[in-house]
């Protein structure tokens, strides 16, 4: 075994066909979802990947209003691919909770969950009586996540928020893009993204002390709060040598060279974080002599901001006349980092993430094929994987009423009639793909 | 009403939840030893700032000369011995030097390994395990440990095993998040027409974040289990994960994101405006929503016009752009916090979907660290640090009710801990030490 190489060790610890043969890190943990749109999804969803059973409980008829964003107004046998991408592993059921039996199922499914997740507007759903103060009475262990746009008892608690309000208010768009131009939105939604990320760890972290005491909690993750988290030296920049991190385009401030540069065939992201790899990015360059010039010999030369301009200049000049691939193969045999710029088509044929199970093909039981990112970080003993795609509002209404909840044929009936609990409404994007048939 | 309601939700939550009192509850993580091997990379550092935040005891081991990460600052500015980026992310930490590359270094890495629960790395995938300090030996030591390798191409896989060097850049570059960031190509060539990074270390914050996700995954399994494992963590799948439907509507449609600057292939309007004075965010995407800007801006008639009466219509590039002039010819006549104003007046008026006008003024850094609600609920902090001085950082994200986070000193110069820890951990005493700094190992 000791002779083994590595990475004929690791391909074998990590092996994507055994991952089904594995246990579940989250496996027996059940999570109430109540969010709509993306950094409440994205937090349950997160969870779901390593194999919680995640209740997603939308409106009936209408749902997670993000079923209707559709890229170019695109729908795919009826579902939205942006509403897909933050919905795998769920249960979907409709339940109205504003109405007051609705309220009781949720607190008798609290009761017997582990985790609630909720992304309303702070306040609303202890209007509702069914806020954190209601449900730790029902369930003293239950941890509750709720997620908003400034935090459940900022100032600003009522205002609306999106994705976009958090990039521009944390400054995180001030400081990215090229000086002098507009201001522009990140292409993803990294607010939400990132505020979901603190939102899952925090209710990790709460688990492993569940765990050790049996006590649950409330914790309160804002979108913009969490990006602030994450704009690394701008904060002591500012308030300790009272510099306003401006915007600098596609150079590293911090770190020279690191940069996204323009070959003859695309972009390419370059950097040499330490002397070695500086040398051997100016092998690769046939300058090696530059490696000794006093202006780049050493990491704080080659930061100075003359200095890092004129190197960019000379590494920008010498990827206009190559390839990604020549620089990337240079980067193999020298020793300095080099990668593209990617796009989804590159993904989608890429060995590597293929083999990583980072992109994953799988058959959804409704759907067909499916391709997607797979889980994040790659577990060895217990792996996170990919079951399934979203499912058209209360698809799992069976599931969830007959079997979890043990309601009869009647009281089901009763309940839909009421329009306490229901179903899709016949409208693209909430319903079930057209050639679809009930099985029951 | 029980008693607790007598309270708003405002000021419950507050009161229950506020990091005014964090030290006097318990910390989640507090019977945690976890070993921060980081290397040249800022993921690491990110991914142990989580877990230290969160209690647990970490020990941050550096070479004897420190960890080269320390010089990562904006055009190389260092306070005392270390540089911005570092200092942001040393919090909570015992700072130890240690020769890993020395035998006995590596003998005192093992000792300490023994009786640790987490080790992260982010060296070279296969560097731990020529030192024969890797995953594969460990785990015969300590079958309970968690065992975190971050790096951009991960531990497995084909690019794994052709051991080019990683990077921060390399991270956004591979996960797809410069392709889609930035503005469109013009009929020109510009320098900023192109596909453009993200400003701060992105590359390196979603790997430590997500580092501390698979290791607190792995530590819940333990519970259950007794097993530790390995977690292997590629930077630029964790942004991937957060490319929403890049990779989906590629396999579903055919089609490939695009870099569209402001406009937006799904939503709209959903944009940055320019005002008198600078820029805002201005959503109003729903029809109702849509509606109500329209009142708004004083063109009520537009919410029927044929280009922008209906989600799909107004998502259609020509109309986008239609669309962003007419909400700029309205927004530059006022201020950004007048036009922020306006909107909340008006939806204050309204209920429902109809409300769902959303801003966010742009603001520089110099403006976001003067909003007083950021520093009540301590996500800007002052802390007079014993080593560093006084310092303004960001602090935890988190208000929790049981065990909130805590931010309780900044950074600790490069082995300021050595006599402690390995006192502590392996009694080695003053004379000892000494000898190991003369040999080069501590």
């Amino acid at each position: 075994m000791e002779n083994q190489d590595y990475f004929d060790f690791t391909d074998g610890l990590f092996s994507v066909s055994d991952i089904f043969d594995k246990p579940e890190a989250m496996k027996g943990v059940r999570v109430v979802e109540l969010c709509t749109r993306v950094f409440g999804p994205v937090t349950a969803d997160l969870l779901g990947d390593f194999g919680a059973e995640v209740i997603k409980i939308e409106l009936p008829g209408v749902g997670d209003l993000m079923r209707y964003v559709a890229p170019r107004g695109f729908f795919w046998q009826n579902m939205s691919p942006a509403f897909v991408h933050m919905n795998h592993n769920k249960y979907h059921i409709g339940i109205d909770i504003r109405k007051p039996e609705g309220g009781e199922l949720l607190r008798r499914l609290v009761r017997m969950s582990d985790i609630l997740v909720e992304n309303f507007r702070p306040g609303t759903m202890d209007k509702w009586g069914v806020g954190y103060r209601e449900l730790k009475e029902v369930n003293p262990g239950l941890i509750y996540q709720a997620n908003s746009g400034f935090g459940q008892w900022s100032s600003q608690r009522d205002r609306p928020s999106y994705d976009a309000t958090s990039q521009a208010m944390s400054g995180f768009s001030a400081i990215t893009g090229f000086l002098g131009r507009a201001p522009l939105k990140t292409g993803v939604w990294i607010g939400d993204c990132t505020g979901a990320m603190f939102s899952v760890l925090g209710i990790l972290t709460a688990l492993y002390y569940r765990r050790k005491t049996g006590k649950g909690q409330i914790i309160d993750v804002s979108q913009g709060e969490s990006l602030v988290r994450c704009l690394d030296w701008t904060w002591l920049y500012l308030t300790r040598y009272g510099k306003d991190r401006a915007p600098n385009g596609n150079r590293d401030m911090a770190i020279s060279p690191s940069a996204v540069l323009r070959c003859k065939d695309g972009f390419i992201g370059v950097a040499a974080v330490n002397d070695r790899q500086f040398q051997g990015l100016c092998t690769a360059m046939n300058r090696p002599e530059m490696a000794k010039d006093e202006r780049f010999a050493t990491f704080s030369s080659r930061v100075g901001e003359e200095n890092a301009e004129a190197l960019h200049r000379i590494l920008s000049d010498w990827a206009a006349s190559m390839t990604m691939e020549d620089i990337e193969k240079l980067a193999e045999i020298h020793g300095f980092a080099a990668h593209r710029v990617t796009n989804a088509r590159d993904h989608y044929h890429d060995e590597h993430l293929k083999r990583r199970g980072a992109v994953c093909d799988f058959e959804d039981p409704l759907y067909g094929n499916v391709v997607e990112y797979g889980p994040g970080p790659k577990l060895s003993a217990s792996p996170g994987r990919m079951r399934s795609i979203a499912k058209p509002v209360g698809f799992h209404n069976d599931y969830v009423f007959r079997d979890l909840l043990g309601l009869s044929t009647e009281e089901i009936e009763e309940l839909e009639e009421k329009k306490v609990i229901g179903r899709w409404d016949d409208r693209v994007g909430a319903k079930p793909p057209d050639d679809w048939k009930s099985s029951c | 009403m029980s008693d607790s309601k007598k309270m708003s939700w405002f000021e419950w939550s507050r009161e229950n939840t506020g990091p005014q009192h964090a030290s006097e509850k318990p910390e989640a993580l507090s019977d945690l030893l976890v070993l921060d091997l980081s290397h040249e990379s800022m993921s690491g550092l990110v991914c142990s700032s989580i877990l230290a935040e969160m209690g647990a005891r970490v020990i941050r081991i550096e070479p004897p000369q420190g960890d080269p990460a320390r010089r990562f600052s904006p055009f190389g500015v260092l306070h005392q011995d270390t540089g911005l980026g570092y200092l942001a992310e040393g919090r909570n930490k015992y700072h130890i030097t240690l020769n890993i590359e020395d035998p006995k270094g590596r003998k005192i890495f093992k000792s300490l390994a023994k009786r640790a629960d987490i080790v992260i790395e982010t060296f070279q995938p296969g560097f731990m395990d020529g030192l024969e300090i890797g995953y594969r030996q460990l785990k015969e030591m300590n079958e309970r440990l968690i065992y975190a390798g971050l790096s951009t191409y991960g531990h497995f896989g084909p690019l794994a095993s052709k051991r080019r060097p990683g990077s921060e850049i390399s991270n956004q570059a591979y996960s797809g998040l410069i392709q889609v960031n930035g503005e469109p190509e013009g009929d020109e060539q510009s320098e900023h027409g192109v596909p453009t990074k993200v400003g701060s270390w992105y590359g390196w914050y979603a790997e430590g974040l997500f580092g501390a996700y698979g290791i607190l995954l792995a530590l819940n399994f333990r519970e259950d289990s007794g097993k530790g494992q390995f977690v292997d963590v590629s930077g630029a799948e964790c942004i991937m994960k957060f490319i929403d439907y890049n990779l989906n509507w590629f396999h579903m449609e055919g089609r490939v994101k695009e870099r569209l600057g402001n406009f937006d292939l799904a939503v709209f309007p959903y944009t940055y405006i320019r005002c008198k004075d600078g820029y805002t965010f201005l959503a109003a995407y729903n029809d109702e929503a849509f509606a109500t800007l329209m009142e708004i801006i004083g063109s009520p008639e537009l919410a029927k016009d044929q280009r922008f009466s209906s989600f799909m219509n107004r998502t259609s590039r020509e109309n986008e752009e239609a669309l962003q002039r007419i909400l700029e010819q309205w927004s530059t006549r006022y201020s950004v916090d007048e036009v922020i104003d306006r909107v909340q007046e008006v939806i204050s008026t309204k209920g429902g979907r109809a409300a769902a006008v959303v801003t966010g003024k742009v603001l520089r850094p110099s403006e976001s660290i003067q909003q007083q609600d950021w520093w009540d609920r301590g996500v800007f902090r002052k802390i007079n640090d014993p080593s560093y001085g006084e310092l303004t950082l960001q602090g935890p994200v988190w208000n929790m009710s049981e065990t909130p986070p805590r931010l309780k000193w900044v950074c600790r110069p490069v082995g300021a801990d050595n006599q402690f820890i390995y006192h502590q951990y392996l009694g080695l005493g003053g004379n000892e030490l000494k000898r190991l700094g003369t040999e080069g190992v501590i």
